[in-house]
């Protein structure tokens, strides 16, 4: 996609919608470079830091899934070069849940570099229930 | 050579602004086609989020028996990696701070390339007791 030059107050941004299963929790885990146990791989260490009968999956999963949203919005060449996401997690995300992100233009700010549009992020399970919430911004000339 | 002995985390003696060193990998293409796979984007572009690089510097300095649960990161973007470049990666402990007598720290890393390209910058803000939310999911146990 084009980078985006008319942006206007309360535009939704492309959704996505995402699948989380324990094999996508665990390949988001194989990236790292230490190969550490945590609550995210080791059902026994979840278990015994937070009392969860499942492994959690990491936040920056949605970090990753919000910025996915915000790249198809403002395009590549604007998000992967002046992009922000910030993100507060609300619940656990865990394997057979769906995620849905969701976003609209909250604002603009006139900058030096041009103009700095933040966006609203939201993402919910399949029961309705926020997960995660949230700014994205990016530059815009 | 041996491997540097790690410090046991403890939110008293910690510091704010205390630097967690400097490490490096190369990124792989195996690297980037798990992530894109995890996370279900055949476009992403950062899969440096896999990597998690504020938690790894923290992991190869401290050792945290109690664990940790992500409350919320921050993201900047300014340019996409490189597969086959070597990533350098620079950790700090950037906060620390009491919230509802939760204790936190907040970590952070800043990315560059072999050829000083600024690539992201990374902050987490990690509750460091994390049985607290188990309670809040399960409040029947």
């Amino acid at each position: 996609m084009a980078s985006r030059t008319v942006i206007e107050p309360g535009q939704s941004i492309p959704s996505v919608t995402k699948a989380i299963t324990e094999k996508s929790i665990l390949g988001f885990e194989s990236t790292g470079i230490l190969n550490l146990e945590n609550i995210h791989n080791n059902p026994e260490l979840a278990a015994e830091r937070l009392g969860t009968t499942y492994t959690l999956a990491s936040g920056r999963m949605s970090i990753t899934f919000a910025t996915e949203c915000l790249r198809k919005f403002f395009g590549p060449e604007v998000f992967n070069h002046t992009g922000t996401v910030n993100l507060k997690f609300l619940r656990p995300v865990k394997a057979g849940d769906t995620i849905t992100v969701t976003g609209a233009v909250s604002g603009s700010e006139d900058i030096d570099e041009g103009t700095r549009v933040s966006v609203d992020i939201f993402c919910d399970n399949q029961d309705g229930n926020r997960t995660a919430i949230g700014i994205g911004t990016a530059i815009i000339k | 050579m041996a491997e540097p002995e790690l410090k046991i985390f403890s939110y008293e003696t910690i510091e704010i602004g205390e630097e967690l060193g400097s490490y490096d990998y190369i990124l792989t293409q195996k690297m980037v086609d798990a992530f894109r796979t995890s996370v279900d984007d055949p476009d992403a572009s950062f899969p440096t989020l896999g990597v998690k690089h504020d938690a790894t510097a923290f992991a190869m300095v401290y050792t945290d028996p109690i664990g940790t649960v992500n409350a919320g990161n921050e993201v900047e973007f300014f340019n996409p990696p490189i597969v086959g470049k070597k990533i350098i990666v620079k950790g700090r402990v950037a906060d620390k701070y009491l919230r509802r007598d939760k204790p936190y720290i907040v970590i952070e890393a800043t990315a560059t390339d072999e050829d000083g390209r600024l690539l992201e910058k990374l902050s987490t803000y990690q509750l460091k007791k994390p049985d607290e939310l188990g309670k809040k999911w399960h409040p029947e146990q």
